[in-house]
């Protein structure tokens, strides 16, 4: 009773600790301060000998953690737990959240501790105050996972699921949500594994009906639980996947796509590039018409125009028959190549140099200059310079040659790059050069004229 | 690029910062990052973090960084301390103490007197008078303008004045008749009529105009100092580089020194690999015309590139591998620019403010301006130019309105775009692009679950250093409370936060490469006080970005104090203090040798701790010739001659005596629990006194009820740490386990007629704190030398449970200790029984009460 009460005075008390934190000027507040007040004892009140002790050992603590010695920081932990006998209320109400932190992190990584201990203790600390009951649990179940014991995580969500306390706050509601869509999760992995199951029974057997059955029991439940949280804004990846899967093996494809087109577009979530790759995905699996998979990269595009789906997203457009397609598939490579993540990659030199020649040879130099007006300042120092082609030929050769065509187109004869990859003596990629230099020579966007 | 396949569930909220409803993702602890979701169905238990965990382990092999290098020339000065400005009492601060700077003494001005200061208050009687102590302290600085205004009107030389004005006063004749007295105060003493006129017409000018003046410009001053106190983030990016050498055995260390930190050093450091660095020769230098604030250095297409960072320049070098032999003159400069290489002043209107302290090792940015200034950039499209080229500009902060005098720049893994990034938030711009557009990158708020009052303090770029370990789209942003890991391809939700609960401000980072290939890339997280964090990092291809293991704490410059060699009390304590100091980079783990070379040299430099000394009036050094005639009899000899000429034995015959006014006494200290015990029982009067000390420390009622909760808990640990056996009472005192196996600080000096005491205090503490107070203990300052100096920090915590203990350290007391303990034990348990006491029996190892609590005695839960 104590204790509740303790709690629903701790929404007063609160503001009174954000006083006690002191902020300059600017609205800043220094996490060291207190030290430094600390260090002044002119006038006031020394500290007692209990919060003496006391944040004395949490700074034992917090340092032995910081240490790895984890013997020791249990030792301590021990006497730790005299701080929920402080008389100050602020900080016996702080307690638990920094003893369960604590300790949880001791326990984890405590080369004795074991799955039991860190089950006792979580249970007991879940029960110490009422504030902290669900996110104790949710980590227990997290933990419990980590260690592959689903059947005990499951039951710990369960119990947490049911939980109430007061009126139903929006940070409980959440919470409470973020439980249950674990709990789905779990649910997802038993399924997924009568699914296994499944896929090596015989249809006619006997028991392939009961475990079909299970199976959507199953699903059903998870949907249940995974479907409040993934409308909540958020990044629930694991949960989306994991719904979507389910819904697309029994055939709910327009669940799905709805789940999925929510996740992608709803402006409340952010801009995650997993939703669009999620959605992509789906529609491939749909064999959904082009048009519609182009309109999704686009925004991906957009988004991450360095992602490796960009090389398929060209490919896509390449194959359009658009013309503004056609444009933008030159865009785009050009885009991926801009990144400093994506300088050695083959495939995107190879479709460069590729494309940029059919452009050319379909009379768009326009859209090639308008590309290259942007870049030409940069470009040749970022990829073409002498130390670049040293490098680059010194590493792989196929790539230095894709990137001496590109160059070659772009910058003419004379860069520097293409010099020295035409002035190299290669047994095996002596035509190779010879080709490049020729398709220079014919396509160069720096002597249009000749 | 990959990108993560799968991120972690995040709540995604938008809102300021501290808001309140959102559930705080950040109680989460450390090990949950290092928890990954199982993609699909998670194989069987497998416990693999501890086991990461001591392969991650660092091991320092000195108990922390030794010094490379000896201390530079100019003396070493610690500079402005928290007690310098601080106070902290009076009856309203009690509970919460508050920063207080009090001018009121000295100021009569009364808006100067009462002004509240940036949020912290003074309080109307003054108990720390800082102004008059500045007055005292540093009178030539207070008195000299004045005096220089006021040249015209005294004589200093001993002639006669020959000028008929009447303005004229000689000095020698005002402080002849001052004479080596101290008026200041004393109501006997003499003064002369000229001294009254001096005093009458002197005093408005002299108490008025130069206290307020003073005390305004005082008072700005201390505001500035406390703000540097509290966070100087002049420094951040840290002003300590290596440049590659030509081979991978020998490099240079490019840092500042000098008081003024404007002369750049390089230092040739050869590195043998499981030897100690060495420093070769003595560094080559250039002096600079300002402050050197950061120094970075990059090596871009092969090629070593080093920048510098002042308060209004930027500079970019190529490095020279002739630097390091002091010979400057190959150095040559890529920027067509004045000698010595500081490219031309940024051309703004508005010269900024002195509080402006912006700029990156890469982009720099003044006042709302961010400039992309030469700089070594990690693309190498970027063109090294004289010119500095305007990337941002914008007159407010980037997300909520805050006085942010800071901004910060860096590149992301598209050349062409920069971050820019200030107190509030970070944000992506295009260089190139159209001014105005941007995306935010992270926001100060509820998107990455700020707290309130949370700022960033740094931005990084990360992915400059190893594309193979992480993605190369990773910017570090630290804020005083947490480290944020953002993806520019996924801006505003953190993909990892972390508490660092660093003990200063974090300004300094570095990704290192990884030990080996495959393993998780440390980062280094440097604090403003030398503080030292690890982290590893991993998540490469399709994985998210997460720690590795527990972060860890290197040994920071502090820690090496037991390497030295031990001194006398005086130098030990100067070095310590230096050690503390704030550092401007960081520290390298050095050579044990070079220990005692910089040891000497730091102390050859005449330490200069602030000595209170009398203030007097005899200037007379002013005066040359009034000197020589200083040298006069003294004491004896002075009585003697005054006997002789029949004349008064005047106070200044006897010269300066040594010390003419005590020493301010210090401060009361707070109430001394033990004395007054002492004294009770000295009284006989100790059973009142334990009355009083229970009716003070009675706890709520519902003690008994949390007493259950600890002791449940506590068991979860002993279990862990296998002492459960030592809260029985019947183990014997001298248990071989009690010791510590780990060499923790000891209470340094403890005799051995000390020891005994040691041990029979611990019979009474309850044994799971009883390492914490040997710890506390070591940790305390020890008062003074007295005998109980060492059980005096016991005293305090185990005497609200009313151990018995403190007498029988006294080494008076003990003949009597048998029988007065056991009274005592006996008024323990009876006042315990009439009122709910925080002496909580279980704790007392007395025998009628071990068998209340069976359960202590075995293991619980079966483990």
């Amino acid at each position: 009773m104590s204790d509740f009460s303790e709690e629903l005075i701790r929404s007063k008390t609160e503001d009174d600790k954000e006083e006690s934190c002191v902020f300059s000027g600017t609205g800043m507040s220094f996490p060291w301060l207190q030290k430094h007040i600390g260090t002044v004892e002119t006038g006031g009140k020394k500290e007692k000998d209990f919060a003496q002790t006391t944040s004395a050992c949490l700074g034992f603590i917090q340092e032995a953690l910081l240490k790895h010695q984890w013997q020791q920081a249990a030792d301590y932990m021990h006497s730790y737990f005299q701080i929920l006998e402080d008389s100050d209320s602020h900080k016996r109400q702080a307690a638990p959240e920094i003893i369960w932190k604590l300790g949880s992190e001791i326990l984890f990584y405590h080369p004795k501790s074991s799955v039991e201990t860190f089950n006792t203790f979580a249970d007991r600390m879940k029960n110490i105050g009422v504030m902290n009951y669900l996110k104790i649990s949710l980590q227990h179940a997290l933990y419990l996972l980590h260690h592959g014991m689903l059947e005990d995580a499951n039951r710990n969500l369960s119990h947490a699921e049911t939980w109430r306390y007061g009126e139903k706050s929006s940070s409980q509601e959440v919470l409470i949500n973020l439980i249950q869509a674990y709990k789905g999760l779990l649910q997802y992995y038993t399924w997924s594994k009568k699914k296994m199951e499944l896929s090596t029974l015989d249809e006619d057997d006997y028991a392939y009906n009961t475990a079909s059955q299970n199976m959507f029991d199953h699903s059903w439940k998870t949907s249940v639980n995974l479907r409040a949280l993934i409308q909540t804004p958020g990044v629930w990846d694991p949960f989306v996947k994991s719904y979507v899967e389910m819904l697309e093996f029994y055939g709910d494809q327009d669940g799905a796509r709805e789940v999925l087109t929510n996740y992608a577009y709803d402006e409340k979530f952010p801009s995650n590039p997993n939703a669009h790759i999620y959605l992509y995905n789906f529609l491939k699996r749909e064999k959904a018409p082009r048009e519609k998979l182009i309109s999704v990269l686009k925004i991906l595009y957009q988004i991450v125009p360095s992602h490796k789906l960009m090389l398929e997203f060209h490919r896509l457009l390449r194959k359009s028959e658009k013309e503004d397609h056609h444009k933008l598939g030159l865009e785009v490579l050009f885009g991926v190549l801009d990144f400093a993540g994506c300088t050695k990659n083959i495939t995107a030199w190879k479709y460069l140099a590729k494309y940029l020649r059919q452009t050319l040879m379909g009379n768009h130099l326009a859209w090639v200059q308008e590309e290259w007006k942007t870049r030409k300042n940069w470009w040749p120092s970022f990829h073409f310079s002498s130390f670049w082609a040293k490098s680059d030929w010194k590493e792989d050769k196929a790539l230095a040659c894709e990137k001496a065509l590109v160059a070659g187109i772009l910058l003419g004869k004379g860069c520097r790059y293409f010099r020295f990859i035409s002035k190299q003596d290669d047994q095996v990629l002596r035509k190779k050069i010879k080709q490049i230099k020729k398709s220079v020579k014919k396509h160069s966007v720096v002597n249009p004229g000749l | 690029m990959d990108f993560p396949s799968s991120l972690r569930p995040t709540l995604f909220m938008t809102g300021p910062l501290g808001l309140s409803n959102v559930p705080d993702m950040s109680f989460m602890c450390s090990w949950r990052d290092t928890l990954t979701l199982p993609e699909s169905l998670p194989k069987n238990s497998e416990n693999g973090a501890p086991h990461l965990s001591t392969v991650l382990l660092w091991e320092p092999e000195t108990p922390g960084p030794l010094p490379l290098l000896p201390p530079g020339p100019d003396p070493w000065d610690p500079g402005v301390t928290a007690q310098d400005l601080l106070f902290r009492g009076g009856f309203p601060f009690r509970r919460k103490p508050q920063a207080v700077l009090d001018v009121t003494e000295q100021v009569s001005n009364p808006t100067v007197g009462s002004a509240v200061w940036r949020g912290l208050c003074t309080v109307t009687r003054p108990p720390f008078p800082q102004l008059s102590r500045f007055l005292w302290d540093h009178g030539d600085i207070a008195f000299a303008p004045l005096g220089k205004l006021m040249l015209e009107n005294f004589k200093l030389e001993g002639a006669r004045s020959r000028s008929k004005k009447k303005t004229v006063v000689s000095v020698k004749r005002l402080l002849q008749d001052l004479g080596g007295h101290q008026p200041w105060g004393c109501p006997w003493a003499f003064l002369s009529f000229r001294q009254r006129r001096f005093s009458i017409l002197g005093g408005p000018v002299l108490g008025k105009s130069v206290a307020s003046l003073l005390g305004e410009l005082l008072y700005e001053e201390l505001a500035t100092r406390w703000e540097q106190l509290l966070l100087d983030d002049a420094f951040t990016g840290g002003a300590l580089a290596w440049v590659p050498g030509r081979t991978a055995q020998v490099g240079q260390l490019v840092y500042p020194v000098g008081g003024a930190l404007d002369k750049l050093c390089f230092q040739e450091v050869s590195l043998t690999p499981g030897g100690d660095p060495q420093a070769l020769g003595d560094p080559g230098h250039i002096q600079l015309r300002g402050p050197v604030r950061q120094v970075v250095t990059r090596t871009v297409q092969g090629e070593s590139l080093l920048a510098v960072r002042s308060d209004y320049h930027c500079a970019l070098w190529k490095p020279s591998p002739a630097w390091g032999a002091g010979c400057l003159q190959p150095f040559r400069s890529r920027l067509s620019v004045d000698p010595p290489g500081w490219v031309m002043p940024l051309s703004c209107e508005n010269p900024p403010p002195l509080e402006t302290a912006p700029q990156n090792h890469s982009p720099c940015s003044l006042r709302n301006v961010s400039w992309a200034p030469p700089r070594p950039s990690p693309h190498p499209c970027w063109p090294v130019s004289p010119r500095l080229q305007q990337v941002y500009k914008d007159p407010e902060t980037l997300v909520f309105c805050d006085p942010s005098p800071w901004r910060w720049a860096d590149f992301t893994a598209h050349p062409r775009v920069l971050t820019v990034g200030d107190r509030t938030g970070v944000k992506m711009i295009d260089a190139q692009g159209p001014p105005g557009c941007g995306l935010l990158l992270f926001r100060g708020g509820a998107e990455a679950s700020c707290q309130k009052g949370e700022r960033v303090l740094l931005t990084q770029y990360l992915g400059e250093c190893s594309p193979e370990s992480l993605h190369p789209t990773l910017h570090l942003i630290c804020t005083q409370f947490s480290l944020y890991l953002v993806d520019e391809r996924l801006p505003l939700v953190p993909m990892l936060k972390w508490n660092h609960d660093l003990p200063s401000a974090p300004l300094w980072a570095q990704l290192l490469p990884p030990p080996r290939p495959g393993c998780p890339q440390p980062l280094l997280l440097g604090g403003q006080g030398g503080h030292l964090q690890l982290l590893h990092l991993t998540g490469e291809g399709a994985s998210a970005p997460r720690l590795a293991g527990p972060p860890q704490s290197l040994p920071s410059s502090s820690d090496s104090l037991s390497a030295f060699p031990l001194l006398e009390p005086k130098s030990q304590w100067r070095l310590q203090e230096r050690l503390k100091a704030p550092t401007i980079a960081s520290w390298t783990p050095q050579a044990t040798a070079c220990c005692s070379r910089w040891l000497k040299a730091l102390l050859k430099v005449p330490p200069a701790p602030p000595v209170w000394a009398a203030p007097t009036f005899s200037h007379r050094r002013l005066l040359g010739r009034m000197e020589q005639r200083e040298v006069e009899p003294k004491g004896p000899e002075a009585l003697r001659a005054a006997m002789a000429e029949g004349r008064l034995l005047r106070r200044r015959d006897l010269g300066s005596l040594p010390s003419a006014e005590p020493p301010p006494t210090p401060e009361p200290g707070p109430e001394d629990e033990l004395s007054t015990r002492l004294e009770a029982a000295w009284e006989g009067q100790l059973a009142t006194w334990w009355e009083r000390q229970q009716g003070r420390s009675s706890g709520p009622g519902r003690q008994p009820k949390r007493r259950k909760r600890r002791t449940q808990l506590s068991s979860t640990f002993s279990s862990l740490s296998g002492r459960l056996d030592l809260s029985d009472a019947t183990s014997p005192p001298h248990s071989p386990d009690r010791a510590s196996p780990e060499a923790r600080p000891r209470p340094p000096v403890t005799p051995p007629s000390q020891e005994s005491t040691q041990e029979l205090w611990a019979r009474d503490v309850p044994s799971e704190r009883q390492q914490t107070l040997r710890d506390y203990m070591a940790r305390l300052p020890l008062q003074g030398d007295t005998p109980q100096g060492v059980s005096l920090p016991l005293s305090q915590t185990s005497s609200i449970r009313a151990t018995p203990s403190r007498p029988q350290t006294l080494p008076d007391g003990t003949a009597e200790l048998p029988p007065r303990r056991n009274t005592l034990r006996g008024a323990t348990v009876s006042s315990s029984q009439t009122s709910s006491i925080r002496a909580t029996p279980s704790r007392q190892q007395a025998p009628v009460l071990s068998g209340s609590q069976p359960h202590r005695k075995k293991p619980r839960m079966g483990f």
